[in-house]
């Protein structure tokens, strides 16, 4: 356990060298982009591998995220930092007004409900003046890639950091898986499935809608295809399952590696883009069936096992003196 | 005789134009343990539910330590202090068994720690604390209806609704549950159970309630109740002319 979180430690303190290590520009908007990603893949998961929801309108947030942001900056003139946490804000509302009536419901129509309120959410980004229709927003520009690659490693790590603790080390991580295993029993227990899952739904909104106003602030220009598109939910989907549902890290790694062959893939293979969604859509069907735990579950569980044979039951001198006591 | 626990007045559940329960009352006072049997299909799950506020009653009303609980959500009567286990066991099979009890911990203990010093005790008293980091579901059937018990116990309960916690174990495991209920009514929890196993009713019951086609068709303790002519027909069908 303390060596992955030695590992992880480690991972950040290398990702915090990298601007000083690498200059070229491009290289490191990829890397910006990929940590985008993590948080992207990260915050669905929560909802989806944690309660067992699948979220299919989680680029709304992301979007809204965006929009308030572009908004607040071009027509109230506040600062991106002011406006940051309106962006959050925006997405968690969101979240309580479509979560309270969908929390309800049984997962597939979950599914189906948030899709279609994100179809919705980017129908109206097209038809309203204010966001300037199909042209789209443009934001203050502000160029400066070091700046943009701290912050967007500062907030994912601090995302990944508090569902850490949340979901792995508090009370409510339990409570909520006991609602995935089973609402009934979780009931009967004294859980409210859909406050708790309400919470899930805001805890995973949230930071999507921040992601996406750094995103808007970094890109510079957001249109209602590139951050209310379908292509947001669907890349942090495929991230997520074939990284392992559930697990934070999971997500995190599908993320890095689905991100990296893309990118690779549209920079080198560009006569063939039109292939990448059907690959997109291969590896999907790929490993629901063949990794059906995903790339980091499957290595997991296969460590779980290993060490199971190992493993001996408390024994009966230990329980019988109660040492084993936290 | 002190003040009821719970009291069931005229309670009525329909499906559609089914009564699967029909006007049924009765109490149970502090520290009873009462029986509900019948034959298949007579509504005592459903009773179950009706009383753990998993189905709201029709017609009629529930009384717990006198305050109205009829049509309250099962997680506010599990914090009011009923507790339920389930016919079909419902382990949260991807966790661990204690991780399973501290999640019913939480209810009165809400720091993590405390919950889980909670559960480390919950199961030592039902007998699960060496199987305590096995994932819940590698558990025999004997070890989940042990779990659903554990489960309900972390509630710190002061009323026990049982569902088939005996049925399906073998002679040894089904004494080993009975010593546990016994040990747990000594301590001063009023015990609901409903049983298919006449033997295990008989024996642990103050007082029997039993349910034919959603009504009550007799009451009172095992012994007259076996006797009952309305019972026998029950269980047994008409006698011979």
């Amino acid at each position: 356990m303390s060596r992955k979180y030695l590992l992880l430690i480690l991972s950040f303190g290398a990702l915090l060298a990298v601007p000083s290590v690498i200059h070229d520009t491009f290289f490191l908007r990829i890397i910006t982009e990929a940590i985008l990603w993590i948080g992207l893949a990260i915050s669905w998961d929560v909802l989806a591998g944690y309660t067992g929801y699948l979220n299919f309108g989680h680029g709304a947030f992301f979007g809204i995220g965006a929009y308030t942001t572009a908004l607040l900056m071009k027509l109230c003139g506040w600062s991106f930092f002011l406006a940051l946490p309106f962006a959050g804000l925006a997405a968690g509302a969101l979240a309580v007004i479509a979560g309270i009536p969908t929390l309800r419901l049984k997962g597939a129509y979950f599914a189906i409900a948030t899709w279609a309120l994100s179809r919705a959410i980017q129908q109206v980004a097209l038809v309203m003046d204010i966001t300037g229709g199909p042209d789209g927003m443009r934001l203050p520009t502000f160029l400066h890639p070091d700046f943009f690659y701290y912050l967007m490693l500062g907030v994912v790590a601090a995302i990944f950091a508090l569902y850490w603790f949340l979901l792995e080390k508090a009370p409510f991580g339990l409570k909520v898986k006991a609602i995935r295993e089973d609402d009934q029993s979780a009931m009967s227990l004294g859980l409210n499935p859909t406050w708790i899952k309400l919470q899930a739904f805001i805890l995973s909104a949230v930071p999507t809608g921040i992601l996406g106003a750094i995103y808007a602030y970094w890109i510079t220009y957001i249109d209602p295809a590139s951050v209310l598109g379908d292509l947001v939910t669907d890349q942090a989907v495929v991230m997520a399952v074939f990284g392992g549902l559930g697990t934070l890290i999971g997500p995190a790694i599908g993320a890095i590696i689905i991100y990296l062959f893309k990118t690779y893939f549209w920079a080198y293979l560009s006569d063939y883009q039109v292939l990448y969604l059907i690959i997109l859509g291969g590896v999907i069907a790929a490993s629901v069936v063949f990794l059906p735990n995903g790339l980091w579950g499957t290595i997991s569980g296969y460590l779980q096992t290993r060490n199971a044979v190992k493993q001996k039951p408390v024994p009966q001198e230990k329980i019988d003196k109660g040492v084993h006591h936290v | 005789m002190s003040e009821p626990l719970l009291q069931v007045n005229a309670v009525t559940k329909t499906f559609g134009g089914l009564h699967a329960v029909f006007q049924v009352s009765f109490h149970i006072t502090p520290g009873e343990i009462i029986g509900l049997i019948g034959p298949n299909g007579a509504g005592k799950t459903t009773l179950f539910n009706v009383i753990s506020g998993f189905y709201a009653p029709n017609k009629g009303q529930i009384l717990f330590n006198g305050q109205d609980i009829s049509g309250k959500p099962p997680y506010k009567l599990a914090v009011l202090g009923i507790g339920r286990t389930f016919q079909v066991v419902k382990p949260f099979a991807g966790l661990t068994v204690l991780e399973n009890v501290i999640i019913a911990s939480f209810a009165r203990h809400p720091k993590r720690r405390q919950a889980e010093q909670h559960a480390w005790m919950i199961l030592e008293t039902t007998g699960l604390a060496d199987r305590a980091n096995a994932q819940a579901s590698s558990l025999t059937l004997a070890g989940r209806k042990r779990l659903e018990v554990s489960k309900a116990l972390a509630l710190e309960p002061t009323l026990l609704l049982l569902d088939e916690v005996v049925a399906g174990l073998n002679p040894t495991e089904a004494d080993r549950t009975i010593e546990l209920i016994l040990s747990l009514r000594d301590q001063g929890i009023t015990i609901l159970i409903v049983e298919h196993i006449m033997r295990v009713i008989m024996n642990i019951s103050d007082r029997v309630v039993v349910l034919n086609f959603g009504q009550k068709i007799a009451e009172g303790v095992p012994r007259d109740v076996a006797k009952d002519s309305g019972v026998i027909q029950a269980y047994l069908g008409e006698a011979p002319q």
